[in-house]
Parts: structure tokens; C-alpha cells; sequence
């Protein structure tokens, strides 16, 4: 009972700390004249959220294209991450380590080295300013992720339960679909979503690799933050900001429902 | 078979493109309009202002379409030294044709840089039938910040410093250089300029500078050392005696024009500035700046410079950027812009070259209350000193005020 409550407290105190920063933005979007040191604005107005959701503006356009990149990208890491992360986290071979260094590079370099190196090898191959360019880009960051968490699922992994499958006549796609998948689902799951984050939220890779052409949330977003306009900023940044959040509750929402993993056996 | 094929593309694609750009500069306008027809034009800009935004989505493209069958596809940047950076990528990877951007709002030192390295579209301005409009004899438009323009870009509009203040809390603020140092000293901490490099920091900079030398005359023409030295000591020690009374003693400055404005909006400090002082007016509207505020001109002169559109050499649809051009100075849509409740920018083209009732139409324009009129700064006009000097001046702050 008291667990409960305390655990309860927690997910508030989470969802607190999540929302907190979103309170101004949302007052911020509907604001028309709030300066200091009024604690509220002295007139409310439409007319940021208006024109965020007006064609001219080119939001909602971005909001559809941020996502598709973002969800492209996600496919298209998870599964390079699963037999990666497999061979990782079942294999002992030499240089394990050395690949696990460079699988975690990308996350540890910064940013505008490799979009700068990016962007002239893209150019060259004629791949900037097209969507596939900057899905391909978006990859690299966003690849050790998926790749770290598989690599720890695998590790306490039982390939004794495949085995098992197998002796009692399975098929490897049987296998692959009644046993491996349901024990790496939930690793899966996370692995997923956060190279979607990784790629909902890159700035410089979009920039630099989509030439402008590829325009995704962020950089319209950066627009008008670096002009002051709070107001604007305010309502592209809650419609920026929104479904980013409701991807992690579902997340998290999915992850209390599923049953923890199969514990590895001892040999 | 794919590597034949690039190899072929990437020979033939320049001689190709050498004969469009010959017959761009020669052709008639005709034949101009007509191979631009369906073509789509990507418009890399200055995306920060919902206003300007509208106007050119909105207004500029539907027309574009409609009289010329053109795609007007607006491209909101933070800066336009990004889009300077992309043109000058494509060129070090070797893409001479078919490049990313086709049109660029641009002026002063992003123009400098593509003159430098030889990225701009020249010689075709002359093909515009607008450019009859344009008075190329008047120095502030044939040069952007001292750099010849020599057909490489297309003033669009004009623009001269202007200060604002908010007449609610101060009613009659002080209107030459020489009262705005006085009245500094005397209001502590109701003062600060963003710091150069900025654009608007280092503008007002150069009012400072231009006081300290007594005028504009003898820092017209190249960069002269040995008088840079004699006006930039002046020019120091009128802003280390300053520095103290300014925001926050002087310790730090803003490092931006949102920074000041921010300031500005919320009564830290008494004035803003502003290039273009039509932003006052649409600060207003968008209820960032109080409702009161008025701006000015100082009786000594402010600067005043020209902002143009520019092709880069390897745009994939010059044909189309020229067609927009060619609107964009057309008299309908120069005083379009400069209505207030569109955008309130001046015009880049002379009004006496236009028709009586275009010169009717401009003269009937409404004032926003907020901005001051373009003809009231005008009678206090100061040239833009050329690059050379700016970078002297951007370079001796940062030694001797930013240290």
C-alpha cells in the first residue's frame, strides 16, 4: 500500500518535471504582450496558433515530414541494430570491444564534426537535399542506440529456449517469430523509440544534409527562436514538443504491461 | 554502367549549363519568361517574421503563379550566412550547375563573401525590363556596404537606422549622438548596444565612430590607416567613458538584437535600434514592444543601406529567380510591402520613375504610429563606410571595449 503511494508520487513528481518547461511555451503561444513584470500575458490571442496551422507557415507539412524521416529512420536502425546487437551481446570473438567503441562513437562525437564531414562526401554522391539523404545521416547518430540496448537483451538472452524449439520441430521462422521475438520485444520497443527521438530531435545533420530543402520541425522551430518571436516559438514548439511525449507515455505504458524477460538459466 | 553514365552527366552538364547562362544574359525578356515557365523557384530567406512570411507565401507566389506559371517555394532560415556556407560547399565539391538554391535574400558581408569567392550570378540585371526603375546612380544602391554591386544582385528594399523608445516612460528622448552620450551618463544602466560582430552592435558602432570623426567625409572612400587610428582612439574613449553607466555597468552585453530588444520590451533599458525600423512597427503588432513605443532618426544622420536578392552561379532555375526579381521591383509590388499592415519596407526603385498614381499610392500610404517615416530619416542620410573599415572597427572593439 505505502509502495504504492510512493510509487504513484514518483510518476507524478516524473510527469511534473516532463511538463514543466512546456507551462510557459503553451502561455507563450497565446500570448499578445507580455512583458516584465506582469505575471500574466495582458491579452490572450489566436494568432501565433493560427498561423503555425496555416499552410504559409509550412508547420504542419514539416510536422508530417519530421515524423516519416523519423519513423524511417527508426525501422531502418532497429533492424540493423538486431543482428548487431545479437552478435554483440551472444559472441565472445576478438576485437569485441573495439567494435563496441565504434558502435558508440556516433553518440560521442560531436555533432558538427561529423555533419561538416557528412556534408561534402553527400554532396558528392548527390544525396543532399533529398529525404533519403537526411534519413541516411539521421542513421548514424541514431544507430548505437537501438544497437546497445539489443546488445544487453541478447546478453541475458537464453539460446537454450531456441534450442528447445527446435527440438520439438519449429521451423527457424517459427522460432524467430514464437521465441526470439517475444523475448526481445520489450528491448525492441526502447531500442525503437529512442532512435525516433534521436531523429525527431536532430538540428545540424537536417541542416546541413537537407540543404534547406528538407525542412523538419527543428529548423523551423530555431527560426523563430533566434528572432524573438516568443509567441511563435510558443506554438511551434508545443506542436513540436507534444507528440514526442506522447510516444514516450505510450512507451512507458507499454513497458509496465509487458512481462520482464526470461531470466538466463544457470549453468 | 552508372559510373559511365555520372561521368558523361558530369561533363556535359556545364557546357550545357554555359549556354543558358548566355542566353539568360543576351536573350530577350521573352525568351526568358518563357523558358521559365513551370519552373520552381527555391527562395532561401530570413524566415523570422510571421509578416514578411505571409506576404511572400502568400501574396508574391500566388501571383508568381498566376501571371507566370512559376512555383515560388519560400525557404525560412535563421541566417543567411547558412545559405552562404551551402553555395560555397556545393562549389568545393564541384557542383557548378543544379545547385540547392536559386534566390537569396542577402546584403553587406554575406555579400562580400560570395563576391569573394566568386559565387554570385552576374551581369544579367540589365535584362530585368524593372531595372529602369531602379536609380543605379545613387551610391547607396550601386554599392552594398562599399562592395560594387556590378550586376550581381537586385536592391529589393531600403533601409536606414532608426531608435526606438517607448514614449510612455520617456517622452522626449535625446536626438543627436551628442545628447545620447549625455543622456547615458545621466541615466545609469538605461542604456547597452549588442556587441560586434552583431549587425545592429556594430551599425551603432559606427554612428559612435562617424561622431568621434566629425562627420562621414573623411572616411568616405578605401580604408586609410593612419586615419582609422586617429578616429578609432576618439572613438574608444568615448565608449570606455560610457561603458559604466550602460546595462549592468557595462560588465557584459547583449551579444544579440533579440537579446536588446528582449531588454527593450520588458524596461530594462530605454532605447532598441534597429536597421530596418519597419521591425518596430511589426514588433508592436506582435505584442513584443509596448504599445507606446515611437522611433527616430539623429539630427547628426544615421546609416542607411540597400538589401538585395541574389542568384548563386550554380542555381538550377536562374530563369525563374529573374522573373521574381523582375516582380518583386515592379511597382505594384514595391508599394505592396511597403504598406504597413503588410510589412511597412521601403522601396528599393525610385517613385519618380513610376506612374502618377503609383506616386499617389506611396504618397497615400498610412504611417504606423511606431515607425518613423523613411522621407523624415532620409533628410539625415549617413553612407555606409565600406567592408574594409567595418572589419577595422568590428576588429578594434573587440581589443579595446570587449575585452
Amino acid at each position: 500500500m505505502k509502495r504504492d503511494v510512493l510509487s504513484a508520487l514518483a510518476r507524478l513528481a516524473l510527469a511534473l518535471f516532463l511538463l514543466m518547461p512546456l507551462i510557459p511555451l503553451a502561455i507563450w503561444s497565446v500570448a499578445h504582450g507580455w512583458r516584465f513584470p506582469a505575471l500574466l500575458p495582458s491579452e490572450l490571442s489566436l494568432a501565433a496558433w493560427s498561423y503555425a496551422l496555416s499552410p504559409v507557415s509550412g508547420v504542419v507539412g514539416s510536422l508530417g515530414l519530421t515524423f516519416f524521416i523519423a519513423a524511417v529512420t527508426s525501422v531502418i536502425a532497429t533492424a540493423l541494430a538486431y543482428p548487431a546487437g545479437r552478435a554483440l551481446g551472444r559472441l565472445r570473438f576478438p576485437g569485441r570491444s573495439v567494435v563496441l567503441v565504434l558502435v558508440l562513437a556516433p553518440a560521442v562525437l560531436p555533432a558538427i564534426a561529423v555533419a561538416l564531414g557528412l556534408q561534402g562526401l553527400f554532396l558528392r554522391m548527390g544525396w543532399t537535399g533529398t529525404i533519403w539523404g537526411v534519413v541516411l545521416a539521421h542513421l548514424i547518430p541514431a544507430l548505437p542506440y537501438p544497437t546497445l540496448v539489443l546488445t544487453a537483451v541478447f546478453a541475458r538472452f537464453d539460446p537454450h529456449h531456441e534450442d528447445q524449439a527446435r527440438c520439438l520441430g519449429a521451423r527457424p521462422l517459427q522460432v524467430l517469430l514464437h521465441v526470439t521475438l517475444p523475448a526481445v520485444l520489450p528491448g525492441l520497443r526502447t531500442g525503437a523509440v529512442l532512435a525516433f527521438l534521436i531523429s525527431w530531435s536532430q538540428y545540424l545533420l537536417t541542416l546541413s544534409i537537407g540543404g534547406g530543402k528538407v525542412q523538419t520541425l527543428p529548423l523551423l522551430l530555431f527560426t523563430f527562436a533566434t528572432s524573438g518571436r516568443n509567441d511563435l516559438t510558443g506554438a511551434v514548439a508545443m506542436i513540436y514538443v507534444l507528440p514526442a511525449l506522447a510516444f514516450m507515455a505510450l512507451l512507458l505504458r507499454q513497458r509496465s504491461k509487458t512481462a520482464p524477460l526470461p531470466n538466463r538459466t544457470d549453468r | 554502367m552508372l559510373r559511365i553514365l555520372a561521368v558523361v552527366l558530369l561533363v556535359a552538364a556545364p557546357a550545357e549549363a554555359q549556354t543558358t547562362d548566355d542566353t539568360l544574359l543576351s536573350g530577350t525578356w521573352d525568351q526568358i519568361v518563357a523558358e521559365a515557365e513551370g519552373g520552381t523557384v527555391n527562395w532561401f530567406m530570413w524566415g523570422g517574421s510571421d509578416q514578411i512570411n505571409r506576404y511572400v507565401s502568400d501574396h508574391v507566389a500566388k501571383r508568381l503563379l498566376a501571371d507566370y506559371g512559376i512555383t515560388l517555394n519560400r525557404i525560412g532560415v535563421a541566417d543567411a550566412v547558412e545559405v552562404v556556407n551551402m553555395v560555397l560547399a556545393e562549389k568545393e565539391a564541384g557542383i557548378d550547375t543544379g545547385g540547392a538554391v536559386d534566390l537569396i535574400w542577402i546584403n553587406g558581408e554575406n555579400f562580400r563573401s560570395m563576391r569573394q569567392a566568386d559565387l554570385a550570378f552576374c551581369g544579367y540585371t540589365g535584362v530585368l525590363p524593372n531595372n529602369v526603375l531602379v536609380n543605379w546612380e545613387n551610391p547607396a544602391i550601386a554599392n552594398d556596404f562599399g562592395v560594387p554591386v556590378d550586376g550581381c544582385e537586385v536592391p529589393w528594399n531600403t533601409v536606414q537606422f532608426g531608435f526606438a523608445h517607448d514614449s510612455a516612460t520617456l517622452p522626449e528622448p535625446p536626438r543627436s549622438m551628442a545628447e545620447l552620450l549625455v543622456w547615458i551618463k545621466a541615466n545609469p544602466g538605461r542604456f547597452t548596444y549588442p556587441a560586434p560582430p552583431d549587425f545592429t552592435g556594430s551599425a551603432f558602432v559606427r554612428h559612435v565612430f562617424i561622431h568621434a570623426a566629425g562627420g562621414p567625409e573623411n572616411l568616405l572612400g578605401p580604408f586609410d590607416q593612419s586615419k582609422y587610428d586617429e578616429v578609432a582612439a576618439k572613438t574608444w574613449t568615448i565608449l570606455n567613458e560610457i561603458e559604466p553607466f550602460l546595462w549592468r555597468e557595462g560588465r557584459t552585453y547583449p551579444t544579440t538584437l533579440v537579446q536588446m530588444n528582449e531588454l527593450f520590451a520588458n524596461g530594462e533599458v530605454a532605447f532598441t535600434f534597429n536597421y530596418d525600423p519597419s521591425q518596430f512597427g511589426l514588433a508592436v503588432d506582435a505584442g513584443i514592444f509596448p504599445p507606446d513605443t515611437r522611433s527616430f532618426g539623429l539630427s547628426d544622420g544615421t546609416l542607411g543601406n540597400t538589401n538585395y536578392t541574389l542568384i548563386p552561379f550554380n542555381a538550377t532555375n536562374k530563369a525563374a529567380a529573374m522573373v521574381l526579381q523582375n516582380l518583386l521591383l515592379s511597382p505594384e509590388e514595391q508599394l505592396e510591402k511597403a504598406k504597413p499592415e503588410v510589412w511597412g519596407a521601403a522601396p528599393a526603385i525610385d517613385i519618380l520613375r513610376t506612374s502618377a498614381e503609383v506616386q499617389a499610392a506611396f504618397a497615400a500610404l498610412p504611417k504606423h504610429p511606431s515607425v518613423v517615416a523613411a522621407s523624415e530619416l532620409a533628410a539625415f542620410a549617413l553612407p555606409e563606410l565600406q567592408a574594409d573599415w567595418l572589419t577595422a572597427i568590428e576588429a578594434g572593439w573587440r581589443a579595446e571595449i570587449g575585452r
